[in-house]
């Protein structure tokens, strides 16, 4: 987790406009600098305290044998992780996997095919186009549910493999606009050069637009999986089923349980988190990069 | 498949290509519908045919059990009288208001002042206390609501931090904390997006500023402001975006109560949907949440394209 390189500092690769900053203030007044300089650290220190409270509770239950609600020093166990990696538990991180895996798969494909044409061809109304697919991506998706309910219930899908491509729905929009954003940055000419040696679409997209873009494909496909892992409401509404529910709801299932599991809840949290942080770990800079052009957020 | 070559590449144009009555730009192929057709087929038919269907739906009476559960119609403006005098939708709407508008003040305010002291705080620091913001932000909605519930509890980790160890926070004061508690899981993000903004923002003009003797306030407010604001724009309507969509992290900590005192919209739009079995009327409460987004995505559009 320590590794995740996410902490704004004045110089850093990327995002830079280049060279160290120099902090206006600086030599000028040494007292004065040095005295603000320990006020600010002393603030981000109590800032960053209280950010950390919450957490703490997580990790010390997680390893105590006699959790409770409240934060002790942990009588230390691993029997908690053990715990939960069995039965109808392990199976609803089971479905979590296939969930996000399967919905991946279907945003990324669905998004790069997408995205090319959209940053390459000429597609009438292409502007509009481009709104309805901004716009998708700002709607609440809280609002779909009464309607899907209602639509999937009457096909008789309310199962794990509907709620996926449901789930790539609402992952899809973002990730057209971040992989287009990508592919419009490869250069045109590489892409006519391999026309020129008879490359068809799919050749261009798999040999040449592909590889190029990875960074950005590689960060669509993870706010994709990120999206799909944390889904709570969605399949617990459109997943029927109760063997095939995700470890979202198997979360919320051990809060109600007759007898309170507290470490079980935190050692299952815990470990539900982990994938979400070594994948953002991993694409920390590309989701940077994305969103700075993504043209949403401009300095 | 056709050539995508433009005309005005130095190999000239394809044969087939000259056919063709406008040479002046690039043509349409039937490729392209080929490679659009599954990403738009999929967000019409689960994202356009379903906010249709809802607002259809929203004037019916369809519920989830029962007689009308299969036998249901058309019901007009109905719903929409019900709707005007139910007490618990509009205390909900001001629920809603405090819970969005809370969010964003507390995430911008929290996130800008992150963003700046980090700029010139230690490494080590920087790297501690951005990276606990930062997981804090990552943090799955349910696994963040669990960590919530289980620090504002009676016994929990704030009580003990006060000394009033019994103090149920979570019960006492649950809109306030239920919004702290999405601030906290926000306000990585805003800290990250004007980080970048203010890394970027060019040394010179913060250097004329002093030579110029701008005091410190002068600084921020005449010259950080004007530069950071498109940045600080995108992140509030992203924030109320999605602190209006918010159901995850309020379920788990209260589902909407103690009474009625969470019950922001997409939690009172589920409670009547799925609880009550009003699936029509949880509709209904769905598209006054449409228009609310719609009005903030409008917004969000103008300001993410106004200047690509």
């Amino acid at each position: 987790m320590s590794e995740v390189d996410v902490n704004p500092g004045p110089a850093r690769e990327g995002v830079d406009t280049g060279g160290p900053t120099i902090m206006p203030g600086e030599n000028r007044d040494t007292h004065r600098t040095t005295t603000r300089s320990i006020t600010s650290n002393v603030m981000l220190l109590a800032i960053g305290l209280l950010f950390l409270a919450p957490m703490v509770w997580l990790v010390f239950s997680s390893l105590d044998s006699q959790a409770t609600w409240s934060v002790e020093w942990p009588h230390f166990t691993l029997s908690n992780f053990s715990q939960v990696l069995t039965g109808s538990d392990l199976q609803a991180l089971v479905n979590s996997i296939i969930l996000a895996v399967l919905s991946t798969l279907i945003a990324t494909v669905a998004g790069m095919l997408a995205a090319y044409a959209l940053s390459r061809r000429r597609i009438p109304f292409k502007g509009p186009l481009l709104l309805f697919v901004l716009f998708t991506s700002g709607v609440p998706l809280t609002i779909l549910i009464v309607p899907l309910y209602q639509l999937f219930a009457t096909y008789g899908l309310l199962t794990i493999v509907p709620t996926a491509v449901f789930l790539a729905v609402t992952s899809l929009p973002f990730e057209i606009y971040l992989i287009k954003n990508f592919i419009d940055a490869v250069p045109e000419d590489l892409e006519e050069a391999a026309r020129l040696e008879q490359a068809n679409t799919f050749q261009v997209l798999t040999k040449v637009v592909g590889p190029l873009a990875l960074p950005g494909i590689a960060a669509a496909a993870i706010f994709g999986f990120v999206n799909a892992w944390g889904s709570f409401v969605v399949p617990l509404i459109l997943i029927s089923p109760s063997t095939q529910q995700p470890a979202p709801v198997a979360i919320y299932g051990f809060i109600g349980a007759a007898n309170v599991r507290y470490g079980d809840i935190a050692a299952y949290s815990l470990m539900f988190c982990v994938p979400v942080f070594i994948l953002y770990g991993l694409s920390s800079r590309l989701f940077r990069e994305g969103f700075v052009l993504g043209g949403a957020v401009k300095g | 498949m056709v050539s995508t070559a433009p005309l005005d590449t130095i190999n000239g144009p394809h044969v087939s290509e000259l056919w063709n009555t406008r040479n002046d730009r690039e043509r349409f192929q039937w490729g392209s519908l080929a490679l659009l057709t599954p990403a738009f087929a999929l967000l019409v038919v689960l994202f356009l045919i379903p906010v249709g269907y809802a607002v259809y739906l929203g004037f019916t009476n369809l519920t989830l059990v029962g007689p009308t559960a299969v036998h249901w119609g058309f019901t007009g403006a109905q719903n929409l009288t019900r709707l005007r005098t139910d007490t618990t939708f509009i205390a909900s709407l001001r629920l809603t208001a405090f819970f969005v508008v809370g969010s964003i003040i507390g995430v911008v305010v929290i996130g800008y002042g992150l963003a700046s002291l980090l700029q010139r705080a230690q490494t080590w620091i920087r790297v501690i206390v951005g990276g606990v913001v930062v997981i804090a932000w990552m943090m799955p909605a349910i696994t963040a609501g669990m960590t919530w519930y289980a620090s504002t509890t009676a016994g929990g980790t704030f009580a003990t931090l006060t000394g009033l160890n019994q103090s149920d926070f979570l019960s006492s004061q649950p809109l306030l904390i239920v919004t702290i508690a999405n601030i906290w899981s926000q306000t990585g993000f805003a800290m990250l997006v004007i980080g970048a903004a203010l890394r970027n923002i060019p040394s010179e003009i913060l250097e004329a500023a002093i030579v110029e003797n701008a005091s410190p306030w002068q600084r921020f407010r005449l010259v950080t402001l004007p530069i950071l604001r498109p940045t600080i724009t995108a992140v509030v309507l992203l924030v109320a975006l999605l602190s209006l969509a918010n159901f995850s992290l309020i379920y788990v900590m209260t589902q909407g109560g103690p009474g009625n005192a969470t019950n922001i919209l997409p939690l009172y739009s589920y409670q009547q949907a799925f609880q009550f079995n009003n699936l029509a009327y949880g509709a209904l409460i769905g598209n006054v949440m449409v228009l609310l987004a719609a009005f903030f995505g409008v917004l969000y559009v103008r300001v993410a394209t106004r200047r690509s």
